[in-house]
């Protein structure tokens, strides 16, 4: 009947409970944005230190392999091209990671989201093959925006109807989108001249228009920008992006005042699922032209790298997006003019990951120190 | 001054990064004493106990136990020189018996089973007969009570040899019986020759049992001074502090903070009022969070301006209570209306929108958004309503604006309206969760515990917030553990015991004991039930 009395663990909050509220120290908007860039500073720069050391302990020269993973991206054009081209499924997986982060849930399933959006964008691009761009591109990656968050939508349901742990029922449907993938690409619209699991191609309507010169810029990187736009200003002006950090913050308190904090759970869910789906498409239609299997690539991992990076902030989000597609890029330079292994920056990005994380204690030990 | 005191704590300093929480302490107590430490929040009370029990390292100072000096790194050291301490909260097994819990970490002789374990039993049953600490060896721990609980944790100490006793706030959860048991366990231990340090922010209780007292206020020790040399009256005064010039007697709501509050009689200026009807819950059935039904055909009138409190000990359908009246938690049956607005069925933002509001029991949990500021804190609740948006978006130049009029209104102790909740102290966050609350301009407020574990200052504005909602025609329900403050600012007093009402009296006639046994489940003799 009765029950003891708990101290639940008050989240964000250090220190011993007696203590009275830590005195702010130095504060003002300069050292603000200093403390909060620093740790990012540190953490590329010590882990460019540490990967360049790894690199020269396995007897290549890190200064070559660094300046190629560095300049690869800007020192021509179709690095530039190639380097957005990769930014795009980087910072919808990633968007597919940090917006259910957001209400405290963990998505691990934007691989098989993305595919299935490819498969849904691929599905429509080959059915109606015929139809002018004007309604085939948009129905496209209206299919894979479906198709996205229809498959994380079954992780959502699970979630609010029976209690499933998402993170539990997202990877495993990333399992089932590689057999369902693999049944589309062999069976339903093979290609059998591809060498390699593949469909057909799409139709000329449903492939992005490209912009510049030759090589050029798939206008889906248009796309995303204003996207990314739209999701940091919702997330910061609307009532629902507003009830979503809440729920993030604190769900207990957010039910109290007035927030349906499952439904909440399981519509970031499957927002998320919509932006991996929305990446699946947008590859169909700007870069390959048809769905093939092993296309999910790394993007599920960069995309939750990205997205703890951003530690919730949607507008820092596509920015580190893009400098983990820098590295991205180059890596495949790096192989080739240093021949370290492409894996190497995968270290890297680890590493900061790491650090970043790191700093946070090490900045908390300072703050206390001070 | 010829034998050294049983414990001898010397400039004792200790700090939490930039926070001096004990500014060189010192304090003696003696064998066969009761030593009263007494403060208000923040005052360092807890933080000296827990150096002498080896929760926190002292940054310098020195602990001296029969005038031997001691170094006390670990409770493990504290408890082997006979130091034990008795937590505001307990670690217990649930699922393990009264004799299991007491033994639990320690070595039993005879082996764990059988011969050791009975003879350890015979050990508890001997010392709960000693000291008047009366509980069943072979109870299961989730069935029993608090008080009784916390008797096992005070045997667990002296099981383990303690001849100095700390006790934190041991009352809080206690009913006026339990406390007088408790209290007189305390003397027959000090009459065997033990000591017992008595942490409290409760002038009346101090009084009650302690032989001597040290006052501490924001780190320091002010003042220790004999039970025979002091009242209540002096140790309010020492205990506010006379900062603010001359000392003035205190306020009803000091003296309900202070534990000092006259009992039984008329307390402060309520006339008998009639209240117009404003709040009405009919047949109302609610289920607990293991679908057991705790609350049944529950009926409840508050009237326009009126508190209606309930008094009771902390499980008995408080948190469902609560809950139920906040629009948080669904009722199975029956309805809750305000001004003829059937509110029950509706979603919680309904309730919100209609007015009603609510300052939970678990700030932490169930209160704030601790990674976000005061701005957002504020805006939750309110951030669908078109008075916080401008184009549909949320206006956030406005809203910053709001929280710094807030911070300002209600003393909020911060930096800006950026500040981290989680950041504040305890009583800053019951600040932000009131202007919250009052922000919708409550038509029924439900505080539960509104003033727990907070100092002097926040309680008063709490008291203060209080009045002036209701004169503005809120009805308030206020759901508390602390007696005092339920008989002080209440106009009706409702016991609650195990989910209903268990006998309901005017505030100005109301016999504490009386409260004390119907809220525990017993008499129903004499009772001035209106």
């Amino acid at each position: 009947m009765s029950t003891v009395e708990q101290t639940p663990p008050t989240p964000g909050s250090g220190g011993p409970p007696s203590a009275p509220a830590p005195r702010e120290h130095g504060s003002g908007a300069v050292t603000g944005v200093a403390w909060t860039v620093l740790p990012y500073v540190a953490s590329v720069v010590l882990a460019f230190l540490v990967g360049g050391l790894l690199i020269q302990a396995m007897g290549y020269s890190a200064v070559d392999a660094l300046e190629a993973v560095l300049t690869s991206s800007f020192d021509s054009r179709f690095g530039m091209v190639e380097t957005l081209h990769k930014w795009v499924p980087i910072v919808l997986c990633a968007y597919a990671f940090a917006i259910p982060l957001a209400t405290g849930k963990f998505n691990i399933g934007a691989e098989g989201q993305l595919l299935l959006g490819a498969t849904g964008g691929a599905a429509i691009g080959i059915t109606f093959s015929d139809l002018p761009a004007i309604l085939l591109l948009p129905a496209m990656l209206v299919a894979g925006v479906l198709a996205g968050a229809l498959w994380a939508g079954i992780a959502a349901v699970l979630l609010v109807r029976f209690r499933v742990n998402e993170v539990l029922s997202t990877v495993l449907l990333n399992f089932v989108s590689f057999r369902l993938i693999d049944w589309v690409a062999t069976s339903v619209w093979p290609d059998a001249g591809a060498g390699h699991p593949a469909t057909t191609p799409v139709g000329d309507g449903a492939r992005l228009p490209l912009i510049g010169e030759a090589p050029g810029l798939h206008s889906g990187v248009l796309l995303v920008l204003a996207l990314a736009v739209f999701i940091a200003v919702g997330m910061r002006f609307t009532p629902t992006g507003f009830e979503m950090r809440a729920v993030g913050d604190n769900p207990r308190a957010s039910l109290i005042n007035g927030v349906k904090t499952s439904r909440l759970a399981g519509a970031g869910l499957v927002i998320g699922g919509g932006a991996a789906g929305l990446a699946g498409a947008i590859d169909v239609a700007g870069v390959q032209g048809r769905m093939l299997e092993g296309m999910q690539s790394n993007f599920l991992i960069l995309g939750i790298i990205v997205g703890l990076m951003a530690r919730g902030s949607m507008l820092a989000l596509p920015f580190i997006a893009f400098g983990i597609a820098v590295l991205e890029f180059g890596a495949g330079t790096m192989q080739l003019v240093a021949s370290v292994p492409v894996e190497m920056v995968l270290v890297i990005e680890a590493l900061i990951l790491l650090f970043l994380l790191l700093s946070d204690i090490v900045r908390n030990r300072l703050r206390g120190a001070a | 001054m010829t034998t050294a005191p049983r414990l001898e704590m010397t400039e004792v300093v200790k700090t939490f990064g930039p926070v001096r929480a004990l500014d060189a302490v010192s304090l003696q107590v003696g064998a066969r004493e009761v030593h009263g430490l007494l403060g208000g929040n923040g005052a360092g009370k807890t933080t000296l106990m827990n150096v002498l029990f080896g929760l926190y390292r002292a940054d310098s100072g020195a602990v001296r136990i029969d005038g031997r000096e001691v170094t006390i790194t670990s409770p493990r050291d504290a408890i082997e020189l006979g130091v034990g301490m008795v937590h505001q909260t307990f670690l217990q097994v649930d699922t393990y018996t009264v004799v299991e819990n007491v033994v639990l970490g320690t070595t039993l002789e005879g082996g764990s089973h059988g011969a050791g374990l009975s003879a350890a039993r015979a050990r508890i049953a001997d010392i709960s007969e000693r000291f008047g600490l009366h509980v069943d060896p072979d109870a299961v721990m989730e069935e029993l009570p608090v008080g009784i609980r916390q008797r096992v944790e005070i045997i667990k100490a002296l099981y383990r040899g303690a001849s100095v006793l700390i006790l934190d706030e041991p009352t809080t959860n206690l009913t006026p019986q339990e406390v007088d048991a408790l209290f007189t366990s305390l003397r027959t231990m000090v009459a065997e020759g033990m000591s017992v340090i008595l942490i409290t922010h409760k002038i009346r209780e101090t009084l009650a049992v302690c032989d001597k007292m040290t006052v501490m206020r924001d780190g320091a020790r002010v003042q220790t001074l004999d039970r025979a040399e002091t009242d209540a009256d002096h140790l309010a005064a020492i205990m506010v502090g006379e900062s603010h010039g001359t000392y003035q007697a205190p306020t009803v709501t000091e003296a309900v903070a202070l534990g000092t509050a006259p009992q039984g009689t008329v307390v402060g200026d309520v006339p008998e009022t009639t209240f117009e009807p404003g709040v009405s819950v009919r047949g109302m059935t609610v289920r607990n969070d293991h679908d057991v039904e705790l609350i049944s055909g529950f009926d409840l009138e508050v009237g326009k301006g009126e508190i209606v409190g309930f008094a009771g000990v902390a499980g008995n359908g408080q948190v469902e209570l609560a809950e139920a009246l906040a629009g948080v938690r669904p009722l199975q049956s029956g309805s809750i209306t305000i001004d003829d607005l059937v509110l029950s069925d509706r979603a919680t933002a309904q309730w919100l929108d209609a007015g009603v509001a609510y300052v939970p029991e678990d700030r932490h949990r169930d209160g704030i958004l601790p990674t976000s500021g005061i701005t957002e804190n504020l805006l939750l609740g309110s951030h669908r309503s078109a008075r916080v948006r401008k184009n549909g978006l949320i206006d956030w130049r406005a809203a910053r604006q709001r929280a710094q009029e807030a911070i300002e209104k209600f003393a909020i102790r911060a930096d800006s309206p950026a500040t981290r909740a989680g950041d504040l102290s305890g009583g800053n966050i019951q600040r932000v969760i009131l202007a919250r609350a009052f922000a919708h301009r409550p038509r029924l407020l439900v505080l539960h515990n509104p003033t727990r574990g907070l100092d002097i200052g926040s309680t008063r504005f709490v008291y203060e917030q209080i009045r002036e909602v209701t004169a503005a025609g809120c009805s308030v329900v206020v759901i508390s553990e602390d007696l005092d403050e339920v008989i002080a600012i209440a106009d009706r007093v409702i016991a609650l015991y195990q989910g209903s009402h268990a006998g309901e009296w005017r505030s100005d006639r109301v016999d504490p004991y009386e409260i004390g046994r119907r809220m525990t489940g017993l008499g129903t003799s004499v009772g001035g039930a209106a």
